[in-house]
């Protein structure tokens, strides 16, 4: 695919560099050891975060946008520790990440993966009760694979859990603890640090 | 000995899913006759899922305040928590500007940077040392061990406690127990997936597949790891993965404070070996 270079947007780079994260992506260049050790590249063979960057220094905005690799990093950090450019690879890829939520919020473009459905949900645990609660967080996740219906989710939230459930039953990791919220008795301030940094 | 006592930040796994490793880690501390305090009404470390540095910093100035205010070092038996932690604490030691208007958010945000966050493996093998482990043993824990250290111990660089490429302290422990590593270098840094056990369960599956594979052709009659993401993707998804994938495993998991528990004397079930999803009950019997 040859380059459109009049669809190139230069201030794509800068976007990103005012992510936390972001900024050190003008420091690459494009040695590969970051592919080259991915653990990734070995399951999903086209994987490939060298190429994200150049794509992303040279402004293809779009395509890196809705490229649904962006979605599948492990945050590994495999990448980040061999860098010899300290470009901070796993972090620069959650920044990008972030610019593609905001595009999504504005309603330029939808992201096909559940990964942001899921990280909101589990913020959602979060800024609630101050701890991450499970149940809370499969059901709004499901709920919301689910198109936004809450027994559609609690059904394929059920099949899909129900030999692991049974499993942690089983060994009494299912108790009241596990039902239901542990909650931080002060969560006046954890809800002061959602309102300031929080998208919400 | 250096160190008495110590912050102690369970992380939201500890009372659920990872309960093994939280009655393990508490009891071999006791044993060493290190105190843990907890950390008074701690709150998640935000783990993987929240990705903005900002809110992951906020929520564990939180943390950090609370045992500064105690006047002690925080120590996590969870790798994660442990990454966030003291990333978070790097982050407000150099920007004077960030804890102050955390202190403006809230008086409960107002930290010093004066305090370190720690991972339970290297208070073991650092703080305590081997020689005084060693002094303590008494039970040799007989087995071949594929000593599995995931992400966050020796990488990224500015937090990791070991070598990125190989490790060893979890190596030295086992040998220190009595127990032999098997050759597990090409894996015992791989990611378990764990990060996409919900959103892409089929590339973490594949990603812990090939841990708990690597593990089993070298011969190893159970895999010691240091993190409850781990734990929960090897150990208490194990069976999903057998049966999604149709292969057999059948590979014991256990933590690593499980295994010195042993050799220091502890019961088993003190040890939570009856939680864990695989059978453990193989692996006691060659504990003499
Ligand atoms: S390892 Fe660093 S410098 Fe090399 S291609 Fe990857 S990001 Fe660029
Ligand atoms: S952090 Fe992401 S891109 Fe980097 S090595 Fe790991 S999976 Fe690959």
């Amino acid at each position: 695919m040859a380059i459109k270079t009049w669809e190139l947007d230069s201030g794509f780079k800068d976007e990103i560099m005012s992510e936390p994260g972001g900024e050190n992506l003008t420091k690459c260049f494009q040695c590969s050891t970051c592919t080259l050790g991915c653990p990734l590249t070995e399951i999903v063979a086209t994987y490939n975060p060298r190429k994200i960057i150049q794509m992303s220094l040279l402004g293809m905005r779009d395509e890196v946008l809705s490229n649904p690799d962006l979605w599948i990093c492990l945050i590994c950090q495999t990448c980040t520790a061999r860098c010899p450019q300290d470009v901070r690879i796993a972090d620069l890829l959650s920044a990008i990440r972030r610019v593609a939520e905001k595009e999504e919020k504005a309603g330029r473009l939808k992201i096909e993966s559940h990964r942001p459905l899921f990280d909101k949900a589990f913020e959602h645990q979060l800024a609630k009760y101050g701890r991450l609660y499970d149940m809370g967080l499969a059901m709004e996740y499901y709920k919301g694979k689910e198109g936004g219906s809450f027994f559609k989710g609690l059904l394929t939230m059920s099949k899909d859990y129900k030999d692991f459930g049974m499993r942690m039953f089983k060994k009494g990791k299912m108790g009241p603890k596990a039902m239901f919220p542990e909650k931080v008795k002060d969560r006046a301030v954890v809800k002061k640090i959602f309102a300031e940094f929080s998208e919400g | 000995m250096s160190v008495t006592k110590l912050a102690y930040y369970p992380g939201c796994p500890s009372e659920t899913t990872a309960m093994e490793q939280e009655m393990s880690t508490k009891a071999v501390f006791e044993k060493l006759g290190v105190e843990l305090v907890e950390v008074e009404d701690w709150n998640c470390c935000g783990a993987a899922e929240i990705e903005d540095p900002k809110l992951v910093h906020a929520l564990n100035a939180r943390n950090l305040a609370i045992a500064e205010r105690a006047g002690l070092d925080i120590v996590t038996p969870c790798s994660i928590c442990y990454y966030n932690l003291e990333r978070a604490n790097r982050a407000l030691q150099e920007d004077e500007g960030f804890r102050a208007k955390l202190r403006g958010i809230d008086p409960s945000l107002e930290y010093k940077g004066t305090i370190k966050a720690r991972h339970i493996l290297d208070i073991l093998m650092n703080e305590i040392g081997e020689a005084e482990l060693s002094s303590k043993v008494v039970k040799k824990v007989n087995l071949k061990v594929a000593p599995y250290y995931g992400c966050y111990i020796g990488r990224p660089p500015t937090t990791a406690f070991d070598d990125p490429d190989d490790p060893v302290l979890m190596d030295k422990l086992v040998e220190l127990i009595g127990g032999e590593c098997v050759p597990f270098s090409q894996t015992k840094t791989l990611c378990c997936g764990g990060p996409l056990m919900m959103t892409r369960a089929d590339i973490a599956f594949a990603m812990a597949r090939k841990v708990l594979e690597a593990a089993k052709n070298a011969g190893a009659d159970c895999v010691a790891l240091a993190c409850p993401l781990c734990g929960m993707m090897l150990d208490a998804k194990q069976p999903d993965i057998e049966a999604e994938l149709g292969i057999s495993i059948g590979m014991p998991v256990v933590y690593i404070t499980q295994l010195l528990g042993l050799a220091l004397g502890i019961e088993p079930n003190k040890l939570g070996l009856n939680k864990n999803a695989v059978e453990t009950k193989e692996i006691l019997g060659r504990v003499k």
